[in-house]
């Protein structure tokens, strides 16, 4: 399974990619909206997109709202991962079409407990 | 003394194994903090020691009690995730049809802890039912005070909403309070909390449509069990529901239950006749 | 904490919140505490206690916009800064760790922190993306609250400072 992490900081790219890449996933980069949008219009397309929401270029909101608004990329599973925590922040994601939410800051646990829910969770884990 | 690195990888391995839960290098300082209530319980002051003991004479009991005490970081909602779908989609239609339209369906949380499991519950019948209020109540217990404080409270932190419950529930029956996020009023009334030593004759409450036992029974001894189980039983309705944890079953234990399998997940129900 | 408005600053028709009535030291310090016990270590303690910061310090900061706006400002020794970065990155750090390496992460836990201050805070509010450099002055000093701790025995500060300067004393 591949998965694509969006964030404009390198840290976390890094933290949610050790993560992923724990649980099986095939890990890519991009630092803003825009570049992930690039890296799928380039053919790469994931089953999951972790995206932050407060980034320079293109923020996270816009990147679901494109992605959503393109039919070859329905079945991606978008997940926002930010320090945006109000609850009016949480439902524009949503609307938007994220289907999950995770606030920073979350353990590695937490990623975990939100791909089960979203059946994304590989049934074997690598040590 | 400190965990040896040959008991740590074989717990590691056991987790691993138990719960597909990787346990990183590094992480000793925690396998010994969680294990070592355990192994004072069973009267071994030192958690390498009582890994020790486990190891050579492994059992289903021993081996699942300390992937327990590893795997249970902050307790996480829809814990399992099965259980509470079976709920929803086999359990709940079986009770309404079973139900008079008036009759009142009661739900017990039999270890609620911070209230996440009867939380869950609520939400899942708040989404399915109108009036759910009126319809149904839960009744959340705990052996700890606190813990029935907290319950009551239904306020929880960043960190705890962040584990295993869906953005769309949060943000349906969640609202900001500070720093913490709180129940909605009218999930909180569905949910009355009371302490309860299960291992102690139960006060009068029931009868039980659907009772949730979960990853309690591994706590106790066999004898233990058995009276739980038969006390639980006594306050249920013999065509009522009993949920225990992902790895227990009452095989072995107490054959007055018939298993269902829903799913992915068992429900267990009161043998006729038993 | 509490603070009785006692309206007086609101006699000049004027609506502006200061820090002291909308957040206390306790709100932040919980924050801290959550970032640091899920992104550097769930046994991590951020003490309570002041300390003196080295001359040599570095801040990272982001900007709340909304119906309180200010800053949230986070100060350390850079030598504590590079530490944080470390044990942030955990098995991800590169063996040498430049100030690229630093600034980003501390300016991401600035992030982390500074979103979960501001959604305790009234909203709406926006979020700016953050900065790493020397920390912004305090512009009213009736408009902030600071809470200093120590981690692994090494002080920060985490400073929510309002961006506007008091108002005008009333000539009546």
């Amino acid at each position: 399974m591949r998965a694509l992490v969006i964030d404009d900081s390198r840290a976390m790219r890094r933290i949610v990619s050790s993560t992923l890449e724990k649980l099986g996933f095939e890990v890519n980069q991009a630092g803003h909206g825009r570049e992930g949008l690039d890296v799928l219009d380039g053919g790469w397309v994931p089953d999951l997109v972790t995206v932050d929401w407060n980034m320079p270029v293109m923020d996270g909101l816009q990147f679901v709202s494109a992605v959503r608004a393109n039919p070859a990329w329905r079945a991606m599973t978008i997940m926002m991962v930010t320090s945006e925590s109000e609850h009016t922040q949480i439902v524009r994601a949503l609307a938007a079409g994220a289907h999950e939410y995770v606030i920073k800051p979350f353990t590695a646990d937490a990623l975990r407990d939100k791909l089960a829910l979203l059946g994304l969770l590989p049934q074997e884990v690598a040590l | 003394m400190t965990l040896t690195a040959t008991s740590f990888d074989w717990v590691r391995a056991l987790v691993h194994k138990e719960s597909a839960i990787v346990l990183q290098p590094g992480k000793e300082y925690l396998v010994e903090a969680r294990l070592l209530p355990i192994a004072r319980q069973v009267g071994i002051p030192d958690v390498s020691e009582y890994v020790e003991s486990v190891r050579s004479r492994p059992s289903a009991d021993s081996t699942r009690r300390i992937v327990e005490a590893l795997t249970t970081n902050e307790t996480s909602w829809f814990r399992d995730g099965d259980p509470f779908t079976a709920f929803t989609s086999t359990v709940l239609p079986s009770l309404l049809a079973a139900r008079g339209p008036n009759e009142r369906l009661q739900i017990w949380s039999a270890a609620c802890s911070s209230g996440q499991e009867p939380y869950t519950i609520a939400m899942l019948l708040e989404d399915a039912l109108p009036n759910a209020a009126s319809r149904v109540s839960i009744t959340a217990t705990d052996l700890s005070r606190e813990m029935v404080e907290r319950t009551k409270a239904g306020r929880f932190s960043q960190l705890e909403v962040n584990r295993g419950l869906p953005a769309p529930m949060l943000v349906r029956h969640f609202t900001r309070a500070g720093t913490e996020w709180e129940v909605a009023p009218t999930l909180r009334r569905m949910v009355t909390a009371r302490e309860c030593n299960l291992a102690a004759p139960l006060p009068p409450m029931g009868p039980f449509d659907v009772v949730y036992l979960r990853n309690v029974l591994i706590y106790f001894d066999l004898p233990t069990k058995r009276s739980i189980l038969s006390r639980v039983r006594a306050l249920m309705r013999p065509d009522g529901w009993l949920f225990l944890g992902a790895a227990e079953t009452t095989l072995g234990v107490d054959d007055s239950w018939e298993r269902v399998v829903i799913g992915r997940s068992s429900a267990y129900r009161p043998l006729k006749g038993a | 904490m509490s603070t009785i408005d006692t309206g007086e600053r609101r006699r000049s028709g004027d609506a502006r919140p200061v820090i002291p009535e909308l957040i206390d030291e306790a709100t932040i310090q919980s924050i801290a505490e959550d970032a640091w016990t899920a992104l550097v270590g769930e046994d991590e303690l951020l003490l309570p206690m002041p300390g003196e910061l080295p001359d040599d310090v570095l801040s990272s900061w982001v900007d709340v916009v909304g119906p309180w706006t200010g800053t949230v400002v986070l100060t350390t020794g850079r030598q504590t800064a590079a530490e944080l970065t470390r044990a942030l990155l955990w098995d991800s750090a590169p063996e040498l760790l430049d100030h690229e390496d630093v600034a980003d992460a501390f300016g991401e836990i600035a992030n982390v922190v500074g979103g979960n201050v501001k959604a305790a805070l009234p909203g709406p509010s926006a979020l700016s993306l953050p900065e790493v450099g020397a920390a912004p002055a305090v512009r009213n000093s009736a408009d902030v609250c600071r809470v200093e701790v120590l981690w692994r025995g090494e002080p920060l500060t985490i400073s929510v400072q309002g961006a506007l300067p008091p108002l005008p004393v009333s000539q009546h």
